[in-house]
């Protein structure tokens, strides 16, 4: 494949810039072109938050709508907001987890109501409970580390990085043995949906 | 964000770096010695990073207390023979403009760059001017990368030529160089020159009439030779297949949409591709491929800067080519991949797009609710709004709140709705030295930062006391900049190094220019809060003459990450959900992001979430939160400001 376009959606606070950050770095550490596009200021006050990652031949730091490879979601609701980038027939993975928005009188959609409909558009659904996941590892901080365990278990990024060189930059962050835990958790106990 | 050891690499290493820190970088290369600015996004990074290493390179870099401060310290530092840059969000050029637009008739003696950072889309700013145009009226150059490794060559660059030519030049980045992260290779630092000598010229830095009129008239004669200076600019202005009948001009970031969409729709061999870093001014030798064009197509984000002049020049050369612009790419919002391609194939006359870059997608839409950004957990501001609204209703005034930039212009969002106005930097006590002498039977109440009083909340306050405005002010003093990642400011008695300094007092400014009703409340107290607003309000009524109210307590993300670093726990509160009836006031009318609903529409505490300040004990009506567990001592420390 000559490119890979990855949408990382979730609620502002939740650890998607450090994910998508190692993600980034241990690319350029493999050679590998990245683009990594944040959205900062404002909307990470609890606002939902989209992060675009670009692997391989790329100059355009954003990826189109109905043009993602994977969708990463950290979040339940933010996932199923997100889904329009991800392209017919594309890759999830999923934070088995709802976060309530923090607004007067929200509803909110049912945990399955949510996995069904992202499931009914995606041909390959993995699923973790990286909340448990991290805190088994030690700190609910880690939770991040674990979900980028459980789209590295999914092996779609062979041949753009490897688990070996993401690994390398998860021990240059703050509570290595608890992330480089939380992440092989996340690893080994993703469960596929479909 | 980079680490020092990261930003300081050896020459040819390459690192992953955000476009600002790229930026930040380029300037270090260049042997920067001089960096001014305020803090805004998306350009804040580049000064948090150079201020990171700023005492090991022994150069001084600083948050100016606006961006017009910051523009006049750069042009002193640079007039004394420094590098020298200033830096800010593109509408803080507007509040620099003034320096600015004289900045190219003295020209400049050490190597002088502004950096305006656009912020196309709006993601965090009121407009999406585009400052290219700013180029255009000063005669001050403008450029623009491609992307963050480019924009690091491209700034270094750029003191080179400054210094060369003796004129400023204007760096343009955008929300989507700034804030991406691409590979950044390295070149090296020089020795870095921090102090210089001012040569006194008077006819040249003393633009009274007789001398403006004479440095007019010499920027006029120069600027050929800036343009000349240009014609060869490579690799950042280049060609790309010449020869080709049909022929696009993209400008900066446009270019890697447009390069990647010619590469996608199979159309790259078959175009030539003329890559701009310098949409003003455009030299002669860029437009070359033109004069055998059948077609042309400008890619530009935001306004047609390149467009109007390319027009304007290919009638001046007596050019035949159908030349194509904003007819075909969105004037509106950022550019995205899908919407390039679009306006490529539709000027290639392809009638259809591969589905991963059409922009469209087969997904049926479900409803789902809005999560708009949100006041943190423990954020002092949802005490002052709570108080507010509770004041405003006793006093029975109808209240329009004039708003202003920053954390607190979340207050616009239900429950709150008590920002009616947000225009720009300091323009709360600004429109409210209007709507005081105008409104019949409603009462103006601005609510300013302490970040923003000082950036430009002052001169409105001055106004109001001269001018005998009867409007209440109420300073939200967190004591840090908190919208753009929690930077010093005038107030907080740190710099941007962090060095200690004399931490200025907000309530000393007010009395000393003249406000007679100077008061403050905790707002982790709503009771006392509540009624501190209404006695005040009430002094604006009977009086008619401005009051200050300052609402003193510290930024939660600020105690929230020096609790964390030393160890301090705060206090844990739980509802007890046998008095809980679920009325929703702390979820639905005090919104805490901590508070979650249980199906029964009972309320619980996320600990992870909460930071223990308690309001919300305080608020709700029938006692059920309460604390389980105290918190240490220091913990109620950090919040005292």
């Amino acid at each position: 494949m000559e490119r890979l376009n990855i949408i990382v959606a979730g609620v502002g606070g939740q650890g998607l810039i450090t994910l998508s950050n190692v993600l980034g770095k241990a690319a350029v550490n493999s050679g590998t072109k990245v683009l990594v596009a944040e959205t900062h200021g404002l909307s990470q006050r609890g606002g939902s938050v989209e992060v675009h990652v670009r692997l391989g031949n790329v100059y355009a730091p954003l990826i189109p709508v109905g043009g993602a490879d994977i969708l990463v979601g950290m979040e339940l609701i933010e996932a199923a907001r997100f889904l329009y980038y991800l392209k017919s027939g594309g890759v999830t993975v999923l934070n088995d987890r709802v976060i309530k928005p923090a607004v007067p009188g929200v509803i909110e959609p049912a945990r399955d109501d949510l996995v069904n409909y992202i499931s009914s558009h995606a041909s390959n659904v993995y699923l973790v409970n990286a909340l448990e996941l991290a805190e088994r590892a030690g700190s609910p901080l880690a939770q991040n580390m674990a979900v980028l365990g459980a789209l590295v278990s999914t092996g779609i990024l062979e041949g753009f990085v490897s688990k070996e060189a993401i690994v390398r930059v998860i021990k240059t962050l703050r509570n290595p043995e608890v992330n480089v835990k939380a992440f092989e958790l996340g690893f080994s106990e993703t469960r596929r949906l479909k | 964000m980079v680490s020092k050891g990261e930003l300081l690499s050896p020459p040819g290493s390459t690192r992953l770096l955000l476009g600002n820190e790229a930026i930040a970088r380029g300037a270090l290369e260049a042997g920067v010695g001089f960096v001014a600015g305020y803090p805004g996004t998306p350009s804040t990074e580049i000064i948090e990073t150079l201020a990171k290493v700023a005492k090991d390179l022994g150069i001084h870099v600083e948050w100016s207390t606006n961006e017009k401060v910051a523009l006049e310290a750069v042009y002193g530092a640079q007039l004394s023979g420094i590098r020298s840059m200033a830096v800010m969000k593109h509408v803080g050029l507007n509040v620099a403009a003034d320096p600015f637009m004289t900045l190219s008739y003295t020209g400049v003696v050490g190597g002088t760059v502004v950096v305006t950072a656009d912020d196309p889309n709006m993601w965090s700013s009121q407009n999406e001017q585009d400052n290219r145009f700013y180029a255009l009226k000063s005669y001050i150059p403008v450029f623009e990368p491609s992307e963050p490794g480019e924009a690091k060559d491209l700034v270094k660059t750029l003191f080179d030529l400054s210094e060369r030519l003796e004129h400023p030049m204007l760096f343009r980045t955008t929300t989507r160089i700034s804030h991406v992260r691409g590979p950044v290779t390295f070149g090296g630092i020089p020795q870095i020159r921090t102090k210089g000598f001012f040569r006194k010229d008077r006819p040249r830095f003393t633009m009274i009439p007789a001398h403006a009129r004479e440095r007019r008239r010499r920027l006029i004669e120069k600027w050929p030779s800036i343009v000349e200076a240009l014609s060869s600019f490579e690799p950042f202005n280049r060609i790309e297949n010449p020869g080709n009948k049909m022929v696009i001009v993209s400008s900066g970031l446009a270019y890697s949409y447009t390069r990647e969409a010619l590469e996608h729709l199979g159309l790259y061999d078959k175009t030539t591709l003329v890559k701009l870093s310098t949409p003003f001014p455009i030299p002669d030798t860029m437009l070359e491929p033109l004069k055998d064009a059948e077609k042309v197509l400008i890619v530009e984000e935001l306004e047609p800067v390149v467009e109007m002049q390319v027009k304007s020049r290919a009638y001046e050369l007596g050019l035949k080519a159908d030349i194509h612009g904003k007819d075909l790419v969105p004037l509106i919002g950022e550019l995205r991949l899908d919407k390039v391609a679009r306006a490529v194939a539709e000027f290639h006359g392809l009638e259809t797009l591969p589905p991963n870059i059409s922009g469209q997608s087969s997904v049926d839409n479900i409803e789902l609710p809005a999560r708009p950004p949100a006041m943190c957990p423990g954020c002092p501001h949802r005490g002052t709004y709570y108080a507010l609204r509770k004041a405003v209703n006793k006093a029975r005034v109808k209240p329009v709140f004039s708003g202003d930039i920053g954390c607190y212009s979340l207050g616009v969002l239900p429950p709150f709705q008590e920002q009616d106005t947000i225009i720009e930097m300091g323009g709360s006590i600004g429109l409210g030295n209007g709507f005081a002498h105008t409104l019949s039977d409603q009462f103006p109440i601005a609510i300013i930062g302490d970040s923003t009083f000082f950036h430009s909340g002052i001169t409105g306050l001055v106004n109001a006391v001269y001018n005998k405005a009867p409007q209440l002010i109420i300073v939200l003093d967190n004591r840090v900049t908190g919208m753009t990642g929690e930077q010093p400011h005038p107030g907080t008695g740190v710099t941007a190094t962090y060095e200690e300094t004399v931490p200025i007092d907000i309530k000393k400014i007010a009395k000393a220019v003249g406000v007679e009703y100077v008061g403050e409340f905790d707002p982790f107290n709503i009771k006392e809060s509540s009624d501190t607003i209404y006695e005040a309000i009430n002094y604006v009524k009977n009086e008619r003459k401005p009051a200050l109210l300052v609402a003193r307590r510290a930024c939660a993300l600020e105690v929230d990450r020096r609790a964390k670093r030393k160890g301090i726990e705060n206090p844990i509160y739980q509802v007890v959900l046998d008095k809980c009836t679920g009325c929703g006031v702390c979820y639905n009318a005090f919104t805490c992001p901590a508070i979650m609903v249980r199906d029964d529409k009972k309320a619980y505490i996320d600990e992870t979430l909460c930071t223990g300040c308690g309001v919300c004990a305080e608020v709700c009506p029938f006692d059920a939160i309460v604390k389980v567990k105290e918190g240490d001592p220091e913990w109620y420390d950090l919040w005292n400001i």
